[in-house]
C-alpha cells in the first residue's frame, strides 16, 4: 500500500516529514516533480516515483539538481505546478538557475525543497540554506514537524502563484526524517498540458531585462513581507503571564524551545516563525518592543538573530537580544533539548539546573558504517591496493565508496563535493610525482564528473579515473540514474552508456573490468597508471544489496575457511575488509548469514584456505 | 508518555520496528513522534531511532528521560547504556553482530554478563531476549525486529493494547503476516512475565 496515495481525506496518518511534503504536492495538484537523490531529502522523490503513474504526475530522477531545477522551470513558466527537491548541497548545484529564476518569476506554482543536515549526519558540510532565500530574494517557509511539512508545502504553491515567485521550503534532518501524525486532504489532479505564452521581456534575462526584473523582484519581496505579517505560520504562543521574557525561534529549534519551556515550567512568550523570509518586521518588532529580553533559538547560522538585531536598531528598541553572538547558543551542529534548556536558564537569569548530558561510553569496539559484505567497491579497492600500494594519491567522491577512506584500503585522500574526484585529480597530478587515481560512482559521474573528464582530456592531465559502476545510486536508497534500464513508474527511459560518454569525451585508453575478478582488475590498474594522459577503467558489478535481493550474480554455495589449511596470515581481515569475515581468538571464520557469496575471498587467500561451497 | 530509544545495526529492521510502534500509538489515539537514521549510517553502522508517545514537540529524547532502551544487538546495548537512568528498562536482543573493529583492532566483544552489569549500574531493569531463536521458531528468521516489538509491548510500558500492535504489524509487513504475528507473540510472552513481576512488586 502506498500510504501517501491511499490515505483518505480527513484521516490522520503516520508520515515521514518527506512523505508529508510529497502528499501535499499531490494535493496541490502538482504536475511535474524532479529531484536528484540526497540524504535527508531522498524520500520526497522516492515516494513520488512510486506513485507517479497512479497519481498521473510526471516525476524524474534528474541527472543533477541543476537539470532538475531547469526542467521544473520549463514546466512552471508554462503554467503548471512543479516541485523540485534536493539536499542542501544540491542547491549549490542548482543555484545558478535558481537565483536568476527569482528575476523572471514563475506562472505555475514552483516550490523548491531544500533538506539541510545540521551535524552532517550524511553530508560533507552543514551549510545553512536559509541564506539562499536571502541571496536569491525568495520567500522561505520552515516547517518543524511532518504536519507543518504538509501544510507549508501546500501553502507554498499558493504563495508562489500569488507572488509569481519560486518559494523555498527548508527542512532539516530532524524534520525530514521525523515520522508523525499528519491529517491529510483531497488529492487534486494537475494539468498535463499548457501553452507557453511568449514574453521575452520577462523570461529572457539579457541585461536590459535583468535590470528591470530585479526591481520587480524587490517589489514582490515587499508584498511577500506583508503576507508574512499575517501568515498563520507566524504565531505567538503565550506560556504563562510573564510578559517580559520572549523567545524568537524557527524550525527544529522551536521544538526544543517548546519542550524546554514546558520541562522547566517557566513563563515566557514564544514567537515561532514558519514564514521567516522576508522577515515580518512589524510582527517581530512589536514582539521585541513588548519584551525586555528576547532569546533567539535557531540552529546553525545566526540569520534570524542578525535580522532581529538590525530591526531593533532601526526601531531604536532597548530589548536585550541574546543568541549566538554572545555564546548563549552554538553556531555549529544540531541542537537538543539540553542545549536549549541551558540557554534559556542563562538568558533569563533563572536559577535551575540543566540536565547533564551523559558521556558516551569508551572502550567499546566501534561500529562505523562499512562497505557491505560482497560490495564490489571493496574488491576494487583490494585490487588497487595490490596494484599500486599506498603511494598513489586517491581523489575520492560522494557515495558509498567514500567508505574506502578507512583502513585497510585507505583509498580516499581528498574529497570535496559531487564530481570533485575528476577535477581535483588533474591538479594533484600536475604538481605531484606519485600516481593519481580518481574514484567516482556511476550516478556521480553522470551528475558532475563529465565536465572534469573533458577538461582532463583537453589539457592532457595524467591520471587514472576509475568509474565504480554498481548500476545504481546506492547510498541514497538505490534510485535509478541515466545509465539505468528502469526508471520511475511514470516514464519509459533510455539507458545512456558510460563507455560512449567516456569515448565521446576523447579518452583513448578505456577498459571495463569485473571487480570480482581480482587478478584482471589488478593487472588492468597496473597497466592504466603507466599511460600518458587520462586513462579510464569502468569497474562494473551490480550493487550487492540489489544482487542479493534479486538473487543474481551470487554463488549458490557460500565459501568457508578450511582451518586445516589456514596458516593465520590474516590477509582476509587485515588487507581485505568483509563484514562476513571475523577473527575471534585468532581464528578467522565466515558468517554464513552475512556472507553474500561473492567469492572474492577465495581469490585473495594466499594459502587457498578459503574454498567455494561446502 | 514513554520515551523509547531504539538501537541496533543498520539493516536489522529498526525503522520498521519504530513504524510499528508509531502506527500502534496512532491507532490508540495518542500523539507520537519518531526520529530515524537514513543514508550512510545504514551501511552496517550503529543506528539510533527514537519513539516518543505523548504530547512533545521534538522527536529527540532529552538526557535522563529515556524510559525504555530497546536494543537489537548486544554491543549496541552496551553503547546505549549511558542513556539509561533509574527510570530506564533495558530490553536487549542477545544477537551478536561482530564489528570489523573486533577482528582488525583486536578489541573484545563484551559478554552478556558484562553488558548486563554495565547497564545495571544506571538502569532500573535489564531483560535479555533471544530474538533470533524466537523468530526462527516461527519460521521468520529475519523478523527479530518484530520479536523485539513484541517484547516492548509485553512490558505494558507503552500503555498501548496488544491489538493496536497487531494491527500496526499488518499495516507495515506484507509478507508472512501470520508468522510475524506469532513472532510478535513470542516476544510479548518473554517480557509479560517480567512485567507481572513489577506489577506484583508495586501492589505488594
Amino acid at each position: 500500500m502506498e500510504r501517501i496515495l491511499e490515505a483518505t481525506p480527513g484521516s490522520k496518518v503516520l508520515l515521514l516529514g518527506n512523505e508529508a511534503i510529497a502528499r501535499a504536492a499531490l494535493e496541490a495538484g502538482v504536475s511535474v516533480a524532479t529531484t536528484y537523490p540526497g540524504t535527508p531529502a531522498s524520500e520526497i522523490g522516492d515516494a513520488l516515483a512510486r506513485v507517479a503513474k497512479d497519481a498521473g504526475i510526471y516525476f524524474e530522477y534528474s541527472t543533477n539538481e541543476m537539470v532538475a531545477t531547469e526542467f521544473a522551470i520549463g514546466a512552471a513558466t508554462s503554467g503548471v505546478r512543479a516541485l523540485v527537491s534536493m539536499k542542501h548541497v544540491g542547491v549549490n548545484v542548482a543555484a545558478d538557475a535558481l537565483i536568476t529564476f527569482a528575476y523572471t518569476g514563475t506562472r505555475g506554482g514552483f516550490v523548491l525543497v531544500t533538506a539541510d543536515d545540521p551535524s552532517c549526519h550524511s553530508s560533507q558540510n552543514e551549510q545553512d540554506n536559509r541564506y539562499y532565500a536571502l541571496l536569491a530574494g525568495l520567500p522561505l517557509l520552515e516547517p518543524s514537524n511532518p504536519q507543518e511539512c504538509y501544510e507549508m508545502t501546500k501553502q507554498a504553491f499558493e504563495l508562489s502563484e500569488k507572488l509569481e515567485l519560486p518559494v523555498i521550503v527548508r527542512t532539516t534532518t530532524r524534520v525530514s526524517h521525523v515520522r508523525g501524525p499528519v491529517t491529510v486532504g483531497e488529492i487534486v489532479k494537475g494539468r498535463k498540458k499548457m501553452e507557453f505564452v511568449k514574453d521575452p521581456s520577462r523570461f529572457v534575462t539579457v541585461p536590459a531585462v535583468a535590470r528591470e526584473r530585479h526591481l520587480v523582484l524587490l517589489e514582490k519581496l515587499r508584498e511577500a513581507e506583508g503576507l508574512a505579517e499575517i501568515s498563520k505560520f507566524n504565531e505567538v504562543h503565550r506560556i504563562g503571564k510573564n510578559g517580559k521574557r520572549g523567545i524568537i525561534t524557527s524550525s527544529a529549534g522551536s521544538n526544543y524551545a517548546m519542550d524546554s519551556v514546558h520541562s522547566l515550567g517557566i513563563e515566557v512568550d514564544v514567537l515561532k516563525l514558519g514564514f521567516s523570509h522576508p522577515l515580518p518586521s512589524k510582527l517581530v518588532g512589536d514582539f521585541l518592543k513588548s519584551h525586555e529580553v528576547a532569546l533567539v533559538v535557531e540552529e546553525l547560522e545566526p540569520i534570524l538573530e542578525n535580522a532581529v538585531r538590525a530591526l531593533a536598531q532601526r526601531r531604536s528598541l532597548k530589548t536585550t537580544i541574546i543568541g549566538k553572538s554572545d555564546g548563549a547558543l552554538p553556531r555549529a551542529h544540531e541542537f537538543d533539548q539540553n542545549i536549549v534548556e541551558a540557554a534559556i536558564l542563562k538568558a533569563f537569569g533563572i536559577n535551575g539546573e540543566a540536565t547533564n548530558v551523559p558521556m558516551i561510553q569508551g572502550g567499546l569496539p566501534g561500529r562505523p558504517p562499512v562497505l557491505c559484505a560482497g560490495c564490489p567497491h571493496g574488491a576494487t579497492y583490494f585490487a588497487v591496493n595490490k596494484a599500486v600500494g599506498k603511494k598513489a594519491i586517491f581523489a575520492s567522491d560522494i557515495g558509498c565508496y567514500t567508505l574506502g577512506v578507512a583502513p585497510p584500503y585507505s583509498t580516499a585522500d581528498l574529497l570535496i563535493c559531487m564530481g570533485s574526484s575528476v577535477g581535483t585529480a588533474g591538479g594533484l597530478a600536475m604538481v605531484n610525482d606519485a600516481p593519481v587515481i580518481a574514484f567516482i560512482g556511476d550516478s556521480t559521474f553522470f551528475h558532475a564528473g563529465i565536465p572534469g573528464l573533458i577538461n582532463a582530456v583537453h589539457h592532457g592531465h595524467k591520471f587514472l579515473l576509475m568509474i565504480l559502476d554498481n548500476r545504481t545510486t546506492a547510498m541514497t536508497g538505490h534510485q535509478p540514474h541515466p545509465g539505468s534500464a528502469v526508471g520511475p513508474s511514470c516514464c519509459d527511459i533510455t539507458a545512456v552508456s558510460i563507455e560512449d560518454i567516456v569515448k565521446g569525451c576523447g579518452v583513448k585508453w578505456l577498459r571495463v573490468v569485473d571487480p570480482y575478478d581480482i587478478k584482471t582488475t589488478t593487472e588492468t590498474v597496473k597497466e592504466a597508471v603507466t599511460q600518458e594522459g587520462v586513462s579510464v577503467i569502468i569497474a562494473r558489478r551490480e550493487c550487492i544489496l540489489l544482487a542479493r535481493r534479486d538473487k543474481t550474480g551470487v554463488m549458490a554455495k557460500k565459501p568457508h575457511i578450511d582451518q586445516t589449511i589456514c596458516n593465520k596470515c590474516r590477509t582476509c581481515v587485515d588487507k581485505f575488509q568483509c563484514p562476513a569475515i571475523s577473527s575471534i581468538d585468532k581464528v578467522q571464520s565466515i558468517d554464513e548469514t552475512s556472507c553474500a557469496g561473492c567469492g572474492v575471498c577465495t581469490q585473495i587467500c594466499p594459502s587457498k584456505a578459503i574454498k567455494e561451497g561446502k | 508518555m514513554p520515551d523509547i530509544y531504539l538501537v541496533g545495526v543498520g539493516g536489522q529492521g529498526i525503522i520498521t520496528a519504530s513504524k510499528i510502534i508509531g502506527d500502534a500509538a496512532l491507532l490508540a489515539g495518542k500523539n507520537v513522534l519518531l526520529s530515524e537514521t537514513h543514508g550512510m549510517a545504514q551501511r552496517g553502522g550503529s543506528v539510533v531511532c527514537t519513539a516518543r508517545i505523548g504530547d512533545v514537540h521534538s522527536p529527540l529524547i532529552p538526557a535522563g528521560k529515556v524510559d525504555v532502551i530497546l536494543s537489537f544487538e548486544l554491543l549496541e546495548t552496551a553503547r546505549a547504556a549511558c542513556n539509561a537512568s533509574k527510570r530506564t528498562i533495558v530490553i536487549s536482543s542477545t544477537e551478536r553482530i561482530v564489528p570489523l573493529s573486533v577482528s582488525s583492532r583486536k578489541l573484545k566483544y563484551p559478554t552478556l554478563e558484562e553488558v548486563r552489569a554495565s547497564v545495571m549500574q544506571s538502569a532500573k531493569d535489564f531483560i535479555a531476549v533471544d530474538a533470533m531463536m524466537l523468530a526462527e521458531e516461527e519460521g521468520v528468521k529475519m523478523s527479530t525486529n518484530v520479536v523485539m516489538v513484541g517484547a516492548l509491548a509485553g512490558t505494558g510500558i507503552t500503555g498501548l493494547q496488544r491489538d493496536h500492535f497487531e494491527k500496526a504489524i499488518k499495516m507495515n509487513i506484507q509478507s508472512k503476516q501470520e508468522e510475524n504475528l506469532a513472532a510478535f507473540g513470542k516476544g510479548f510472552g518473554e517480557t509479560a512475565k517480567a512485567s507481572n513481576a513489577w506489577q506484583s512488586l508495586k501492589t505488594g
